[in-house]
């Protein structure tokens, strides 16, 4: 067969014709406009530390002349590659450890799931009792550093194999728990769930609010049982969020460190993360660099696996412009029994680590828990010489009241860049859906995601030392950290705006635009007011990681910009655990009342009517 | 060549790629001495320039004309010495930026790559990294107050100065163990009745820790030797197992040694009070002190065959090209103590307060139990006076340098079976 050629009767490229025609289809098209700007941009601030990473991970380092003496300082090397796939120390170093992950990434994502899907819908769709308050309450345990979790549960089930005073359990009964209950793989898949469980319920409810209850009764109609309805309608409608929260939780998950080096360490559970901490610990960067980079390759093909099932199918618009109507149903005699569950829930992942934290603070003797070691110089004591190197309380410590604003500073403006970043990306991969820069997007606004985060700080110390072009140094500045939370948690917004956008049809824009009515408007008017429910809770979920983020800033913060965080740190490290816990009291505090204000604002605004976060 | 759209996206996409690239390849490795840090070297006098006299006075004055000095710090501890700093040499703002070991490496590191001269002074431990990675490269330079060089044993200041020494030594739970320590020498620890009751701080996530291993390790003559003291026998090695530094450590991780993330829980863990069958720990001596502050009823195993503390030291030194060189002469001073101090000057605790802290100075929050300084004319502190009767070995940064990772590599081998 001959071949036609396409080209013939349009007009040349480079002609003149071609280019008003190009422009003038440009107009249009806003989302390429946006597209190509956020790609750009992104293209600098992640793939730039992307390619170091790769480039770093095949170089030869300072620290390899212990393998290799006479090696090349700077060269290229397979050495790393070597060492994480084909040596004797590669079941140590990787596969082992990525088995544990992997194991423990499925069974959290799977229980998250679970929980957050029950509790979204109870909420959203029940007329259980209290639900204002459950709802908020519901993300307080993701407000908390999740180690906090793991210590509560050591407190409880710790038995002999650490010594020390008594696991709780093991004082009442008498009898040890076995090391499996109390360490390892089984307690830290139950904390991490208990923790991530946020991500899927967040997600799922805002997308369970905007299902419109008359798909439903259409279904019923027609003679759908009412779990065919939930299987045939209702559960495709939920599959972007549903997708999404599998994405995030998942490779959350392998990422996550501090649970499982405090719960496995003692049972010798090694997941991957630790084994990243430990060789950047090291300064083994090859190795550190190549782990990473397959936890991004797996990162990768999973966002590219959901992208697959979700993308191909065109059904998922629950936003029309058409009559929309919530439906609760009745729980009848269940009310009751189903809010205990609810608070029994809150109890443990609530009440139970904040009481712990709280007690903690109070002690005179760390680890003492006798009415008689009670104190509460930790909170307000002046300073004495004798306590804690004579460092004074909570609330008359300057340094705590500075770290505590530059904190919040940190997490509203994060915040707040971050929604508007998400909702420009998630507007310029829906509408181009299909075509490559739409995929590109997508991908790479994933990235940060999964960088090991100190390896990010640290490349950005290089990439922001001097200025580029119009941008002065950055380096040094408050802005350096806003600019480095607002990447490492653009995954979450895009991710987030992106479902959100899916969900509004695209006849509401045009319509809008064959009346004449401007981008500008169009956005305001009809895009950013409809995916405001998915856009706060992702901007809630950004205020909260940008809060309790540390390894992220900690280069690159300067001593007059420090946060709550890196206070802790220091507390931590200088074993003063009455001052931590306060500490992390106040910061669990202040992210809880923070968002709790936010939500009854947003409520006042009307987007509560859509939302339940 | 007809520029269609396709060849335009590719032309595009390749210039992007091109420029990213170049971007990335133009973050270099090595410093060598400029002309600027020659010229720099010479002027403040250090590297090759340094001198055997100079005149105090003057330095002082130059830092306070300097202003500022900053510091980065593997410790925290710091913090309680700025006020006090400050009020001993007025118009010097003390800026101290805690950063852990690692980070203050990686930070001074990518500073001086990206070509920012931020900070004066850095103090961390991390001794193969320290000596090969920073001095080695030119990134610090030693400097020792002309005032103190005879006050300071050689060791402790050549090739760099120490800031502090401290030590890994094994604790004993005095409840447990009411006839004083369950063992006289440490291959005990590998014995059946030891299965799963010896704790160590992670080496893998703990500097000072995976130091404590290496002086073992670091001497395999002398641990082969105190197992035939021990057992009358010779050692038998595993398989692939190179000697018997290597071997201890594989026999107790094949014994089922607990590892702790946290030292510090660790020490509390072995020392609780009322426990009958208590852990030993191996751990930083410092956390004897929390004998006092928790209750703790820890106590150090001072005669052991053939090593009762394996000592790490923490360092400090002046950054390359560092802005306000003075008053990082005037700060490392300041850290060593006062100079009229000497072993029969009283101190009292708390340290941090009065005349001890005038005598002490930058050695005040560190005058703990397990904590020494490098001067030979300060005192031992309260509760630690048996470092002079314990055997002790030091970790040479050549040896951690060399053979760090290696032994890294080898603990995460047997220590994931």
């Amino acid at each position: 067969m001959a071949p036609v050629s396409r080209t013939r009767d349009r007009p040349a490229f480079w002609s003149l014709r071609n280019f008003s025609y190009q422009a003038y289809r440009l107009k249009n098209r806003p989302e390429l406009i946006i597209g190509v700007l956020a790609l750009v941009f992104l293209g600098f601030v992640v793939m730039v530390p992307l390619l170091q990473i790769i480039k770093e991970a095949f170089t030869f380092q300072r620290y390899d002349l212990a393998y290799q003496p006479d090696g090349n300082v700077g060269g290229f090397t397979l050495l790393h590659f070597d060492r994480v796939f084909f040596q004797p120390i590669s079941k140590a170093l990787f596969f082992k450890p990525l088995i544990n992950s992997l194991m423990m990434g499925v069974a959290v994502t799977a229980i998250a799931l679970v929980v957050g899907f029950s509790l979204a819908w109870l909420m959203v769709r029940t007329n259980v009792h209290f639900k204002g308050t459950f709802g908020a309450m519901l993300v307080f345990p993701y407000m908390m550093p999740s180690w906090v979790m793991a210590l509560a549960w050591l407190s409880l089930f710790k038995n002999d194999r650490i010594g020390g005073s008594e696991g709780l359990l093991t004082y009442m009964t008498g009898t040890q728990v076995p090391d499996w209950v109390a360490y390892g793989y089984l307690p830290i898949v139950f904390t991490l769930a208990m923790h991530y469980y946020a991500y899927a319920y967040l997600l799922i409810s805002g997308a369970l609010a905007t299902v419109d209850s008359e798909l439903e009764e259409a279904g019923a109609t027609s003679g759908m049982g009412k779990w065919k309805r939930i299987r045939v309608i209702t559960m495709p409608l939920l599959m972007p969020a549903i997708g999404s929260a599998i994405v995030l939780t998942f490779i959350r998950i392998l990422g996550t460190f501090g649970t499982p080096a405090l719960l496995g360490m003692p049972v010798r559970f090694f997941t991957f993360s630790t084994q990243i901490y430990a060789s950047i610990n090291a300064r083994n960067q090859g190795d550190a660099y190549i782990l990473a980079l397959v936890l991004i390759v797996l990162a990768v093909s999973f966002i590219w696996i959901n992208s697959r099932i979700i993308g191909v199918r065109k059904s998922y618009v629950t936003m029309t412009g058409k009559g929309f109507r919530k439906h609760e149903s009745d729980l009848g005699k269940w009310r009751w029994p189903a809010a205990i569950i609810v608070i029994l829930f809150l109890c443990i992942t609530v009440a139970l680590p904040l009481i712990l934290l709280l007690w903690e603070s109070l002690t005179l003797i760390p680890g003492n828990y006798s009415l008689s070691n009670l104190t509460s110089y930790f909170w307000a004591g002046q300073g004495n010489m004798q306590l804690a190197y004579g460092e004074p309380g909570v609330i008359h410590n300057r340094g705590i009241l500075e770290a505590l604003g530059n904190s919040i500073k940190l997490g509203f403006a994060a915040a707040l860049f971050n929604g508007a970043l998400g909702l420009l990306v998630g507007y310029a991969v829906v509408r181009g859906r299909g075509a490559r820069l739409s995929r590109w997007l997508e991908a790479i606004a994933f990235a940060p995601y999964i960088f090991p985060s100190i390896a990010l700080g640290a490349i950005y110390i290089g990439m922001f030392s001097t200025n580029i072009g119009p941008i002065p140094a950055l380096y040094g500045t408050f802005t350096i950290l806003i600019l480095i939370t607002v990447i490492k948690n653009l995954p979450f917004t895009s991710r987030t705006g992106i479902a959100a956008m899916l969900q509004i049809h695209q006849s509401l824009e045009e319509t809008a635009r064959v009346q004449g009515i401007g981008w500008f408007r169009r956005m305001f008017r009809i895009i950013i007011p409809l995916s405001m429910s998915g856009l706060v809770a992702g901007m809630l979920l950004t205020f909260i990681t940008a809060m309790r983020e540390l390894s992220l800033i900690i280069l690159l913060i300067s001593p007059g910009n420090n946060v709550l965080t890196g206070l802790i740190f220091g507390y931590q490290e200088q074993d003063m655990a009455q001052h931590s816990a306060a500490v992390t009291l106040m910061l669990v505090m202040f992210i809880i009342l923070i968002s709790v204000i936010v939500r009854l604002m947003s409520r006042r605004a009307g987007v509560g009517k859509l939302s339940v976060v | 060549m007809k520029l269609t759209r396709s060849r335009f996206l590719q032309l595009v996409t390749g210039t992007a790629a091109a420029a990213m690239f170049s971007s990335v390849a133009t973050f270099s490795a090595a410093q060598d001495i400029s002309a600027e840090l020659e010229a720099w070297l010479v002027e403040n006098s250090l590297g090759p320039n340094v001198v055997e006299e100079e005149n105090w006075d003057d330095i002082v004055a130059a830092a306070t004309e300097e202003g500022e000095v900053v510091i980065y710090s593997s410790s925290g501890r710091i913090a309680k010495l700025v006020d006090h700093f400050q009020a001993l040499y007025p118009g010097i703002t003390l800026t101290l930026f805690d950063l852990g070991s690692v980070k203050t490496i990686e930070k001074a590191i990518r500073e001086q790559e990206a070509g920012i001269f931020n900070v004066d002074v850095i103090t961390t431990g991390n001794s193969g990294q320290v000596i090969y990675e920073l001095l080695g490269n030119n990134r610090i330079f030693n400097y020792v107050p002309a005032h103190f060089v005879d006050r300071i044993p050689v060791e402790n200041r050549d090739p760099l100065l120490i800031r502090v020494n401290e030590a890994i030594v094994f604790f004993y739970n005095t409840d447990a163990n009411p006839d004083g320590a369950p063992i006289s020498n440490v291959w005990e620890l590998t014995e059946d009745r030891f299965r799963g009751r010896v704790g160590i701080k992670d080496p893998m996530g703990s500097g000072s820790s995976l130091m404590g291993l290496a002086a073992l390790v670091q001497n395999p003559d002398e641990m082969a030797a105190a197992y035939q003291r021990l057992t009358g026998e010779e050692l038998v090695l595993g398989e692939g197992v190179p000697d018997a530094g290597y071997e201890f450590v594989r026999r107790m991780l094949e014994n089922d040694i607990v590892i702790f993330k946290s030292g510090s829980k660790l020490a509390d863990a072995a020392g609780a009070a009322g426990q009958e069958d208590a852990m030993i720990a191996m751990t930083n001596m410092t956390y004897i002190s929390r004998n006092e502050d928790k209750g703790n009823v820890n106590a150090m195993m001072v005669d052991l065959d053939p090593v009762a503390r394996m000592v790490y030291p923490t360092y400090m030194a002046i950054a390359a090209n560092a802005p306000n060189p003075n008053a990082a002469k005037v700060l490392i001073a300041y850290l060593l103590g006062n100079p009229e101090m000497n072993l029969e000057t009283e101190l009292v605790k708390p340290y941090i307060e009065g005349d001890s802290f005038d005598m002490l100075q930058g050695l005040a929050p560190y005058h703990d139990a397990g904590s020494v300084s490098p001067r030979s004319d300060v005192p031992l502190p309260e509760g630690g006076e048996v470092w002079d009767d314990m055997v002790g070995w030091d970790i040479s940064a050549e040896f951690m340098w060399e053979q760090g990772p290696k032994l890294r590599d080898f603990w995460m081998i047997y220590s994931s079976q």
